[in-house]
């Protein structure tokens, strides 16, 4: 079967989307209240050196998968366990993400719909656009990508008479201390998960490039991120980190003459369109994971069951939204930093060990 | 209620799991087969309305066991 291959600006795209999935829902930094601007910074910059790390273990194996990668310089067995723990939190980040989706849908749209609902929908369109594959996902977040910036500039523009730039002062006014907490969750989540990435971008057109998109990812959708949560506080003040949906909240409070108001639906589009991209990419690398580990054929031979297990996981994995939040701020971000840092970095370094191992015997 | 995921789930056997063993991809079908059981037996529990106890619970509770609240 011929490899699918994805451009650097459908990459790219889908990096964007992945980033703004959903951090838009839930907002970052609402801990550090009117500093949460400065946190989303502060997780940029805590970010940067393991995507560093992250491009280049990409690099070192040219056209190679996150799990070839685990292969190659764990050796067979070592590999194989650490491949099935990376699954493991793929997966389980795809099932959070669509619970958040869910949890957003039953809360501000429809209270008396059943969550499974919104779950089994948007899971039944992820299966759909990681049967299709890669390619088809990087297509559509190249089309859907132009409508997005467009909505969020048009709402950007509408929220500046409700925007109190007086609320973004005193800046530090609790210290530093809660703004690197808050970095340090923004760090995990949503900037460090795209570790993901690493599963997908094996698929690159030109392998040079990885850390082009990399950083071309990283610094569109952090303008995005900071700009939207510097008018979240600016709409909101301090009362930031009191609402599951602080965009969402932002968004609803604006109105122009009377005659403009209610257009969160349209901010209720961007998050579906973040969360379908979000999911597919973590179902995808979850399904890739499979394949590689059990030598399928095909990791499409897989989805449409991981993605059923993905939608049933998500709906067991919390009770209420309060739980979904507690766990997004407070105890994910210590979860998932052996993923996210401890591992990529041991990696990494046995992959620059063992690099010039691999391509001497890979010439012989 | 438990009809539905019976019936989806035969159209699944029928549609995307026979046609991998027609195909010969042992694996892949094995690999659907396993998962697809699992992934029948929580849609059943579901069904049943049985409670189904989530990792999330202990993972939290291990973390701040070491990390504090």
């Amino acid at each position: 079967m011929q490899k699918e291959r994805i451009t650097d600006k459908q990459a790219i795209c889908l990096f964007i989307s992945f980033i703004i999935g959903s951090t838009l829902i839930l907002g970052i930094g609402g801990e550090a209240e009117n500093d949460a601007w400065l946190a989303t910074i502060a997780g940029i910059i805590m970010a940067v050196p393991m995507l560093l790390i992250y491009s280049r273990m990409l690099a070192l194996f040219p056209g190679k998968g996150l799990f070839d990668i685990l292969n190659i310089t764990l050796g067979n067995l070592m590999g194989k366990v650490i491949a099935l723990l990376y699954i493991m939190y793929v997966f389980h980040v795809g099932a959070l993400v669509l619970r958040n989706f869910g949890e957003f849908i039953n809360t501000v749209a429809m209270p008396e719909t059943p969550i499974f609902v919104p779950l089994i929908c948007m899971g039944f369109l992820s299966i759909i656009a990681v049967r299709l594959g890669i390619e088809v996902l990087g297509r559509t977040a190249t089309y859907f990508l132009p409508i997005i910036f467009f909505i969020l500039l048009i709402v950007q523009m509408l929220a500046i008479p409700q925007l109190n730039l007086n609320y973004l002062k005193p800046v530090l006014g609790n210290g530093l201390v809660p703004v690197l907490k808050s970095g340090f969750a923004a760090f995990s989540f949503p900037f460090a998960e795209t570790v993901v990435f690493i599963g997908v971008y094996g698929s690159l057109k030109t392998q040079k490039s990885p850390s082009k998109v990399y950083f071309l990812g990283i610094l569109i959708s952090s303008i995005i991120v900071i700009i939207t949560t510097i008018r979240n506080v600016g709409v909101l003040g301090n009362t930031l980190g009191n609402f599951y949906f602080p965009s969402y909240e932002a968004v609803s409070r604006i109105n122009i003459g009377d005659s403009i108001e209610r257009i969160e639906v349209t901010v209720a589009t961007v998050f579906i369109y973040g969360v379908f991209i979000k999911s597919s990419i973590c179902l995808l690398v979850a399904c890739k994971g499979i394949g590689k580990v059990f030598r399928l054929k095909n990791y499409r031979s897989i989805v449409i069951q991981m993605g059923l297990i993905m939608v049933y996981f998500s709906y067991i994995v919390f009770d209420n939204c309060m739980e979904m939040k507690y766990w997004a701020f407070r105890v994910y971000p210590y979860y998932a930093f052996p993923f996210q840092v401890i591992i990529p970095i041991i990696i990494w370094v046995l992959a620059e060990a063992k690099n010039k191992k691999f391509y001497s015997t890979e010439k012989e | 209620m438990f009809v539905l995921p019976i019936m989806v789930y035969f159209i699944l056997v029928v549609f995307d799991l026979l046609p991998l063993y027609k195909q010969k991809s042992r694996r892949d079908f094995w690999a659907n087969a396993l998962i697809g059981t699992v992934s029948f037996a929580i849609v059943m529990l579901l069904c049943f309305n049985v409670k189904i106890p989530s990792p999330e619970q202990p993972i939290r509770e291990l973390i701040t066991s070491i990390f504090g609240k």
